[in-house]
């Protein structure tokens, strides 16, 4: 017997126990191969896991992130109250509006058909007596409103934040300043809590005016002006409104970590919104 | 840049203030008083920089004898208030620290302009007497007529309202 076969026999007396434990070593290392690189054994093993963390981590969300959440909204709330109650008062507004407009539609339905009865009466005579034809006054009659002109106004500085108008005018800024006296004044005279001017008659034109918290809307009108026309300017002018205030809180919160955060947003965005809103409304 | 800035023009009747704002505005000057009635506004816009102009939207308040009348939904969101006096006439600044404490108090942190107008119906050295003798600090002298101060008043009014935003 060499020396070489002598050392090995020595070597297999001594490391015996080690191969045997390197042999396992490298089964379970196989077995862990194998399972990570087949996704549904992996995943039977591992989604158990897995799931009953986001269990104990849905369940404790009261406790653990409940408190902050309330807290920033606490926080976000108070700091810009005029806002939430600006960006809330379209919405609130919308839903009384359509519940009193259900309310009365049937008792509207049954007044429209005595009046349309009683208008074609009132052209006949008309057209009788002053020598129109009945077809030139029923023309008239149907003339359509049109908005020439919006103002979205500071309520009590009476500045004009933004404006939108078809045709040209005399300054929006002073045509502002004066609703605003006006506006002011006819509130204060008369000092009842909670009215607002809503309406200003100019000849062949008609103001209206929507008053929110910290705004409001004059939309001056062309055509006759009734309660339907009312009803789709005021319509518009939420619609308008809400998507306004939801801008500019979005725009609070987004700048608030700023040295310099915005307060609110851009006079042209908000021209551009009036126009997409106003432009083209059909009332 | 420009920037809107809201003023108010107060003081006891026909001190001149319609006359300060029409120098100011359309520098001219008529010697016929019309009462104001109520409100009138008027604008301006004031290069107070190279880059930077303000637009003073001027209210023309009606003057009242008794401040504490004037109607407070006038001065809701002022950003500056200018009380007029008459030099000419004690009656219009006899009380003039009581008004001015009145009108600090409808405007508070309001920056405030008080001015002496008609000051080419007296003459300077007894005016300064008279202004002593009354314990009155006018920030401006003026004469609408003439057109004395009127724009050094309104423009350094832009310029500190400029300043402040």
């Amino acid at each position: 017997m060499s020396e070489k076969d002598r050392l090995e026999i020595l070597k297999d007396i001594l490391f015996t126990e080690d191969r045997e434990d390197i042999d396992k070593i490298a089964d379970r290392i196989e077995l862990l191969e194998q399972t990570y690189n087949n996704r549904e054994k992996f995943a039977s093993r591992v989604n158990p896991i897995v799931e009953r963390q986001i269990d104990d981590f849905a369940k404790n969300i009261p406790n653990t992130l409940g408190p902050v959440i309330t807290e920033t909204l606490k926080r976000e709330i108070h700091n810009h109250k005029d806002e939430v109650v600006d960006a809330l008062y379209p919405i609130l507004g919308k839903m009384v509006k359509k519940y009193v407009a259900q309310e009365i539609k049937v008792l509207s339905e049954k007044i429209d058909n005595q009046l349309s009865f009683i208008s074609a009466w009132k052209r006949r005579l008309r057209s009788f007596f002053g020598g129109s034809k009945e077809k030139e006054l029923l023309l008239n009659d149907l003339s359509s409103e049109k908005v020439e002109q919006v103002l979205l106004i500071e309520r009590d500085s009476g500045l004009l934040k933004a404006g939108y108008s078809k045709t040209e005018t005399i300054d929006e800024e002073m045509i502002s300043g004066m609703l605003t006296a006006i506006k002011s004044f006819v509130e204060d005279a008369f000092n009842q809590k909670n009215q607002e001017l809503e309406l200003i008659e100019y000849e062949l034109y008609n103001i209206h005016i929507q008053s929110f918290v910290n705004y409001y809307v004059a939309v001056v009108i062309s055509g006759s002006y009734s309660l339907k026309t009312k009803d789709k300017v005021q319509d518009i002018i939420f619609d308008f409104y809400h998507n306004f205030m939801e801008m500019n809180l979005d725009l609070i919160y987004t700048s608030r970590h700023l040295e310099h955060p915005a307060d609110t947003i851009s006079t042209k965005l908000i021209e551009k919104k009036l126009a997409e809103y106003f432009g083209n409304a059909k009332i | 840049m420009q920037k809107s800035k809201k003023i108010v023009i107060l003081g006891h009747f026909g001190v001149g203030k319609t006359s300060l704002i029409r120098r100011f505005v359309e520098d001219s000057f008529s010697d016929k008083y019309k009462v104001t009635i109520g409100v009138h506004i008027t604008k301006k816009v004031v290069e107070v920089n190279a880059d930077e102009s303000v637009s003073l939207i001027i209210w023309d308040l009606e003057g009242t004898d008794e401040v504490q009348m004037i109607r407070q939904a006038y001065l809701l969101g002022t950003h500056g208030v200018v009380f007029v006096f008459d030099v000419s006439r004690p009656s219009t600044f006899q009380n003039l620290n009581r008004d001015l404490e009145i009108v600090a108090q409808k405007t508070p942190d309001t920056p405030l302009i008080v001015v002496g107008n008609k000051k080419d119906l007296v003459i300077n050295d007894e005016l300064q007497i008279l202004l002593k003798d009354n314990g009155i600090k006018a920030d401006y002298l003026t004469s609408a007529k003439t057109g004395d101060s009127v724009n050094e008043m309104f423009t350094h009014l832009a310029t500190l309202l400029n300043d402040l935003s």
